[in-house]
Protein backbone atom coordinates (compact mmCIF):
# COMPACT_ATOMS: atom_id res chain seq x y z
CA UNK A 1 0.00 0.00 0.00
CA UNK A 2 2.44 2.61 0.99
CA UNK A 3 5.50 1.45 -1.24
CA UNK A 4 2.86 2.31 -3.88
CA UNK A 5 2.80 5.76 -2.84
CA UNK A 6 5.35 7.80 -6.19
CA UNK A 7 5.87 11.19 -4.03
CA UNK A 8 6.55 10.93 -0.40
CA UNK A 9 8.62 7.76 1.23
CA UNK A 10 6.56 6.85 4.57
CA UNK A 11 9.96 4.46 4.96
CA UNK A 12 12.29 6.98 4.27
CA UNK A 13 10.75 9.57 6.50
CA UNK A 14 10.52 7.34 9.34
CA UNK A 15 14.12 6.32 9.40
CA UNK A 16 15.10 9.77 9.18
CA UNK A 17 13.42 10.13 11.94
CA UNK A 18 14.83 7.17 14.30
CA UNK A 19 18.07 8.49 12.71
CA UNK A 20 17.97 12.13 14.35
CA UNK A 21 16.61 11.02 17.43
CA UNK A 22 13.15 12.00 17.19
CA UNK A 23 11.41 8.50 17.06
CA UNK A 24 12.85 7.59 20.26
CA UNK A 25 12.05 10.88 22.03
CA UNK A 26 8.04 10.34 21.07
CA UNK A 27 8.09 6.92 21.68
CA UNK A 28 10.19 7.13 25.47
CA UNK A 29 7.72 7.28 28.17
CA UNK A 30 6.54 10.55 28.27
CA UNK A 31 7.40 11.74 24.77
CA UNK A 32 4.34 11.86 22.94
CA UNK A 33 2.02 12.95 25.57
CA UNK A 34 4.15 15.94 26.22
CA UNK A 35 4.15 16.46 22.70
CA UNK A 36 0.73 16.42 22.35
CA UNK A 37 0.64 19.11 25.62
CA UNK A 38 2.70 21.18 23.62
CA UNK A 39 0.33 21.03 20.66
CA UNK A 40 -3.02 22.05 22.69
CA UNK A 41 -0.48 24.73 24.08
CA UNK A 42 0.13 26.05 21.14
CA UNK A 43 -3.44 26.26 19.80
CA UNK A 44 -4.90 27.62 22.98
CA UNK A 45 -1.90 30.87 22.48
CA UNK A 46 -3.03 30.81 18.87
CA UNK A 47 -6.51 31.16 19.47
CA UNK A 48 -6.27 33.28 22.39
CA UNK A 49 -4.49 35.68 20.15
CA UNK A 50 -5.45 35.27 16.44
CA UNK A 51 -8.74 33.94 17.20
CA UNK A 52 -9.49 37.13 19.34
CA UNK A 53 -8.19 39.15 16.78
CA UNK A 54 -10.89 37.65 14.37
CA UNK A 55 -13.23 37.79 16.92
CA UNK A 56 -12.78 41.53 16.91
CA UNK A 57 -12.13 42.25 13.94
CA UNK A 58 -15.34 40.38 12.63
CA UNK A 59 -16.94 42.93 15.00
CA UNK A 60 -18.09 40.93 17.75
CA UNK A 61 -16.09 42.54 20.15
CA UNK A 62 -16.14 46.01 20.30
CA UNK A 63 -13.71 49.13 22.06
CA UNK A 64 -10.36 47.67 20.87
CA UNK A 65 -7.95 49.18 18.83
CA UNK A 66 -7.13 46.72 16.48
CA UNK A 67 -3.56 48.21 15.68
CA UNK A 68 -2.98 47.80 19.61
CA UNK A 69 -4.64 44.24 19.84
CA UNK A 70 -2.42 42.91 17.13
CA UNK A 71 0.54 43.45 19.71
CA UNK A 72 -1.20 40.04 20.78
CA UNK A 73 -0.32 38.09 17.51
CA UNK A 74 3.18 37.10 17.93
CA UNK A 75 1.86 35.12 21.10
CA UNK A 76 -0.31 33.23 18.19
CA UNK A 77 3.07 33.07 16.00
CA UNK A 78 4.84 31.01 19.18
CA UNK A 79 1.89 29.10 19.70
CA UNK A 80 1.84 27.82 15.95
CA UNK A 81 5.29 26.92 15.88
CA UNK A 82 4.91 25.20 19.32
CA UNK A 83 2.07 23.12 17.03
CA UNK A 84 3.81 22.96 13.88
CA UNK A 85 7.12 21.23 15.96
CA UNK A 86 5.09 19.01 17.67
CA UNK A 87 3.16 18.47 14.97
CA UNK A 88 5.78 17.43 12.75
CA UNK A 89 7.17 15.15 15.36
CA UNK A 90 4.22 13.25 15.05
CA UNK A 91 3.62 13.10 11.86
CA UNK A 92 7.84 11.70 11.55
CA UNK A 93 7.40 9.38 14.27
CA UNK A 94 4.64 7.81 12.28
CA UNK A 95 3.90 9.05 8.96
CA UNK A 96 1.37 6.68 7.69
CA UNK A 97 -1.20 7.27 10.23
CA UNK A 98 -1.26 10.99 9.19
CA UNK A 99 -0.09 11.56 5.29
CA UNK A 100 -3.14 8.99 4.16
CA UNK A 101 -5.55 10.00 6.72
CA UNK A 102 -7.98 11.78 5.29
CA UNK A 103 -8.84 14.00 8.38
CA UNK A 104 -4.94 14.88 8.44
CA UNK A 105 -4.82 15.72 4.80
CA UNK A 106 -8.53 18.17 5.40
CA UNK A 107 -6.30 19.75 8.10
CA UNK A 108 -3.55 20.35 6.33
CA UNK A 109 -6.04 22.25 3.36
CA UNK A 110 -7.71 24.19 6.38
CA UNK A 111 -4.03 25.12 7.14
CA UNK A 112 -2.86 26.31 3.88
CA UNK A 113 -6.01 28.20 3.63
CA UNK A 114 -5.64 29.90 7.49
CA UNK A 115 -1.93 31.01 5.36
CA UNK A 116 -3.34 32.33 2.07
CA UNK A 117 -5.93 33.97 3.76
CA UNK A 118 -3.46 35.92 6.66
CA UNK A 119 -0.64 36.56 3.48
CA UNK A 120 -3.63 38.28 1.36
CA UNK A 121 -4.92 40.51 4.71
CA UNK A 122 -1.36 41.40 5.22
CA UNK A 123 -1.15 42.15 1.85
CA UNK A 124 -4.35 44.33 0.84
CA UNK A 125 -6.51 44.80 3.82
CA UNK A 126 -4.22 45.21 7.54
CA UNK A 127 -3.20 48.81 7.35
CA UNK A 128 -6.62 50.05 6.63
CA UNK A 129 -7.24 48.28 9.72
CA UNK A 130 -4.74 49.29 11.43
CA UNK A 131 -6.02 53.18 10.78
CA UNK A 132 -9.56 52.65 12.19
CA UNK A 133 -10.09 53.72 15.87
CA UNK A 134 -11.54 51.82 18.87
CA UNK A 135 -14.83 51.89 18.20
CA UNK A 136 -14.78 51.88 14.59
CA UNK A 137 -16.37 49.06 12.71
CA UNK A 138 -14.00 47.16 10.50
CA UNK A 139 -15.25 47.20 6.64
CA UNK A 140 -17.07 43.88 5.25
CA UNK A 141 -14.00 42.87 3.45
CA UNK A 142 -11.91 42.97 6.89
CA UNK A 143 -14.74 41.06 8.63
CA UNK A 144 -14.69 38.24 5.85
CA UNK A 145 -11.18 37.89 5.82
CA UNK A 146 -11.96 37.29 10.05
CA UNK A 147 -14.30 34.69 9.28
CA UNK A 148 -12.45 32.99 6.87
CA UNK A 149 -9.42 32.83 9.20
CA UNK A 150 -11.54 31.65 12.46
CA UNK A 151 -13.51 29.07 10.77
CA UNK A 152 -10.10 27.54 9.01
CA UNK A 153 -8.42 27.56 12.65
CA UNK A 154 -11.59 25.86 13.89
CA UNK A 155 -11.51 23.77 11.26
CA UNK A 156 -8.38 22.61 11.78
CA UNK A 157 -8.85 21.70 15.31
CA UNK A 158 -12.06 19.76 14.25
CA UNK A 159 -10.14 17.77 11.58
CA UNK A 160 -7.43 17.36 14.21
CA UNK A 161 -10.04 15.86 16.66
CA UNK A 162 -10.99 13.19 14.29
CA UNK A 163 -7.73 11.87 12.97
CA UNK A 164 -8.02 8.97 15.42
CA UNK A 165 -11.39 8.26 13.75
CA UNK A 166 -9.92 8.09 10.13
CA UNK A 167 -6.65 6.09 10.56
CA UNK A 168 -5.44 3.87 7.82
CA UNK A 169 -5.40 1.15 6.63
CA UNK A 170 -9.36 1.14 7.63
CA UNK A 171 -9.24 4.58 6.09
CA UNK A 172 -7.10 5.24 3.46
CA UNK A 173 -6.82 8.76 0.85
CA UNK A 174 -3.75 9.12 -1.27
CA UNK A 175 -5.11 10.81 -4.36
CA UNK A 176 -1.70 10.85 -6.01
CA UNK A 177 -0.78 6.98 -5.57
CA UNK A 178 -2.42 6.47 -8.78
CA UNK B 1 -18.36 2.31 42.09
CA UNK B 2 -22.00 0.97 41.34
CA UNK B 3 -23.06 4.40 40.65
CA UNK B 4 -20.54 4.52 37.66
CA UNK B 5 -21.28 1.26 36.30
CA UNK B 6 -24.93 2.24 36.53
CA UNK B 7 -24.36 5.82 34.30
CA UNK B 8 -22.61 3.13 31.55
CA UNK B 9 -25.67 1.10 31.09
CA UNK B 10 -27.65 4.46 30.64
CA UNK B 11 -28.83 4.48 26.92
CA UNK B 12 -26.91 8.17 26.68
CA UNK B 13 -23.27 6.47 27.48
CA UNK B 14 -23.80 3.48 25.32
CA UNK B 15 -24.81 5.64 22.65
CA UNK B 16 -22.00 7.93 23.09
CA UNK B 17 -19.73 4.88 22.92
CA UNK B 18 -21.24 2.92 20.16
CA UNK B 19 -22.12 5.53 17.49
CA UNK B 20 -19.17 6.63 15.15
CA UNK B 21 -19.73 9.69 15.24
CA UNK B 22 -21.40 10.60 18.74
CA UNK B 23 -18.10 10.60 20.20
CA UNK B 24 -16.32 12.64 18.00
CA UNK B 25 -18.87 15.26 17.68
CA UNK B 26 -18.89 15.29 20.99
CA UNK B 27 -15.10 15.94 20.95
CA UNK B 28 -15.07 18.61 18.50
CA UNK B 29 -17.27 20.77 20.44
CA UNK B 30 -15.40 20.33 23.65
CA UNK B 31 -12.12 21.19 21.63
CA UNK B 32 -14.22 24.26 20.24
CA UNK B 33 -15.78 25.27 23.59
CA UNK B 34 -12.17 25.14 25.26
CA UNK B 35 -10.74 27.31 22.75
CA UNK B 36 -13.09 29.85 23.13
CA UNK B 37 -13.02 29.52 26.85
CA UNK B 38 -9.23 29.24 27.28
CA UNK B 39 -8.28 31.25 24.26
CA UNK B 40 -10.78 34.82 25.75
CA UNK B 41 -8.44 33.76 29.24
CA UNK B 42 -5.41 33.72 27.97
CA UNK B 43 -5.88 37.31 26.02
CA UNK B 44 -7.20 38.38 28.93
CA UNK B 45 -4.52 37.14 31.03
CA UNK B 46 -2.02 38.43 28.59
CA UNK B 47 -3.24 42.03 28.60
CA UNK B 48 -3.62 42.32 32.24
CA UNK B 49 0.50 41.24 31.93
CA UNK B 50 1.25 44.01 29.99
CA UNK B 51 0.80 42.90 26.17
CA UNK B 52 -1.08 45.18 23.75
CA UNK B 53 -1.36 47.95 26.50
CA UNK B 54 -2.59 50.42 23.26
CA UNK B 55 -5.87 49.20 23.96
CA UNK B 56 -8.55 49.55 27.29
CA UNK B 57 -8.27 46.89 29.56
CA UNK B 58 -11.95 47.44 30.75
CA UNK B 59 -12.85 46.98 27.00
CA UNK B 60 -11.46 42.98 27.10
CA UNK B 61 -14.72 42.53 29.25
CA UNK B 62 -16.23 42.21 25.56
CA UNK B 63 -14.39 39.05 25.53
CA UNK B 64 -16.46 37.14 28.90
CA UNK B 65 -19.28 36.71 26.60
CA UNK B 66 -17.41 34.43 23.64
CA UNK B 67 -15.77 32.57 27.41
CA UNK B 68 -19.37 32.33 28.21
CA UNK B 69 -20.44 30.52 25.14
CA UNK B 70 -17.44 28.68 25.03
CA UNK B 71 -17.35 27.33 28.55
CA UNK B 72 -21.08 26.27 27.90
CA UNK B 73 -20.34 24.27 24.76
CA UNK B 74 -17.09 22.76 27.14
CA UNK B 75 -19.32 21.77 29.52
CA UNK B 76 -22.33 19.79 27.54
CA UNK B 77 -19.87 18.13 25.67
CA UNK B 78 -18.08 17.32 29.03
CA UNK B 79 -20.94 16.06 30.28
CA UNK B 80 -21.77 13.97 27.26
CA UNK B 81 -18.24 12.66 27.07
CA UNK B 82 -18.26 11.88 30.86
CA UNK B 83 -21.56 9.79 30.49
CA UNK B 84 -19.84 7.56 28.10
CA UNK B 85 -16.49 6.46 29.63
CA UNK B 86 -17.52 7.67 33.50
CA UNK B 87 -14.83 5.36 35.32
CA UNK B 88 -12.13 6.87 32.90
CA UNK B 89 -12.47 9.98 34.01
CA UNK B 90 -14.16 9.78 37.90
CA UNK B 91 -11.32 7.48 38.82
CA UNK B 92 -8.23 9.28 38.02
CA UNK B 93 -6.83 12.27 40.21
CA UNK B 94 -5.84 14.14 36.67
CA UNK B 95 -9.60 14.87 36.01
CA UNK B 96 -9.82 16.47 39.64
CA UNK B 97 -6.50 18.58 38.90
CA UNK B 98 -8.13 19.93 35.14
CA UNK B 99 -11.32 21.12 37.20
CA UNK B 100 -9.49 23.24 39.75
CA UNK B 101 -7.11 24.17 36.93
CA UNK B 102 -10.03 25.71 34.63
CA UNK B 103 -12.14 27.05 37.87
CA UNK B 104 -9.19 28.69 39.50
CA UNK B 105 -8.43 30.52 36.31
CA UNK B 106 -11.59 31.48 35.40
CA UNK B 107 -12.20 32.95 39.34
CA UNK B 108 -9.14 34.97 38.66
CA UNK B 109 -10.49 35.96 35.58
CA UNK B 110 -14.01 36.99 37.43
CA UNK B 111 -11.78 38.96 40.14
CA UNK B 112 -9.56 40.60 37.59
CA UNK B 113 -13.08 42.06 35.90
CA UNK B 114 -14.19 43.17 39.50
CA UNK B 115 -11.25 44.41 40.65
CA UNK B 116 -8.99 45.61 38.06
CA UNK B 117 -11.29 46.38 35.05
CA UNK B 118 -12.34 49.01 37.29
CA UNK B 119 -9.32 50.60 38.46
CA UNK B 120 -8.11 50.35 34.32
CA UNK B 121 -11.81 52.24 33.47
CA UNK B 122 -11.19 54.77 36.01
CA UNK B 123 -7.45 55.83 33.99
CA UNK B 124 -5.55 54.75 37.18
CA UNK B 125 -2.34 52.29 37.56
CA UNK B 126 -2.86 48.42 38.51
CA UNK B 127 -2.65 47.57 41.40
CA UNK B 128 0.49 45.11 41.81
CA UNK B 129 -1.54 41.97 42.44
CA UNK B 130 -2.98 42.17 38.92
CA UNK B 131 -0.26 40.74 37.46
CA UNK B 132 0.42 38.05 39.64
CA UNK B 133 -3.28 37.30 38.93
CA UNK B 134 -2.45 37.69 35.23
CA UNK B 135 0.58 35.32 35.26
CA UNK B 136 -1.42 33.22 37.38
CA UNK B 137 -4.66 32.88 35.34
CA UNK B 138 -2.29 32.54 31.90
CA UNK B 139 -0.64 29.73 33.92
CA UNK B 140 -3.71 27.92 35.49
CA UNK B 141 -5.53 27.98 31.94
CA UNK B 142 -2.57 25.78 30.75
CA UNK B 143 -2.37 24.06 33.20
CA UNK B 144 -6.37 22.89 32.68
CA UNK B 145 -5.48 22.02 28.80
CA UNK B 146 -2.74 19.80 29.77
CA UNK B 147 -4.52 17.96 32.12
CA UNK B 148 -6.64 17.41 29.55
CA UNK B 149 -4.40 15.97 27.85
CA UNK B 150 -2.79 14.04 30.26
CA UNK B 151 -6.25 12.56 30.86
CA UNK B 152 -5.52 10.76 28.25
CA UNK B 153 -2.20 8.87 29.19
CA UNK B 154 -2.92 8.55 32.61
CA UNK B 155 -6.49 6.82 33.10
CA UNK B 156 -6.72 3.45 35.33
CA UNK B 157 -10.00 2.22 33.33
CA UNK B 158 -11.79 3.08 30.43
CA UNK B 159 -14.77 1.54 32.23
CA UNK B 160 -15.73 -0.02 35.55
CA UNK B 161 -16.12 -4.16 33.18
CA UNK B 162 -12.11 -3.44 32.84
CA UNK B 163 -11.91 -4.19 36.90
CA UNK B 164 -12.70 -7.94 36.03
CA UNK B 165 -8.93 -7.25 34.68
Amino acid sequence: MVTQDPILDPVGIVTWAIDVGIYDLMYSAWGWTIAEIVHFTGLCLLIGTVGMFDLRMMGLVKGLSLAALHKLVPFGVLGFALSAASGFMFVVSTPDQYLYNPAWQVKMCLLALAGLNMAVFYLVMAKRVYALGPDDAPPLAARAFAAVSLASWLGVIMAGRVITAFRPPAWFWCAWCG
Amino acid sequence: MDALAWIEQTRLSVFVREDFYAYFVLLIFHAWGMAFLVGGGVAVSLRVLGVARGTRLERFAGFFQIMWLGAAMAIVSGLGLLAGYPAKALTNWIFALKFACLIGAAVLVWRMGREVFPVAARGEPMPPRARWMGAAALALWLGGVACGKLLLYTNKMLLTTDLAW
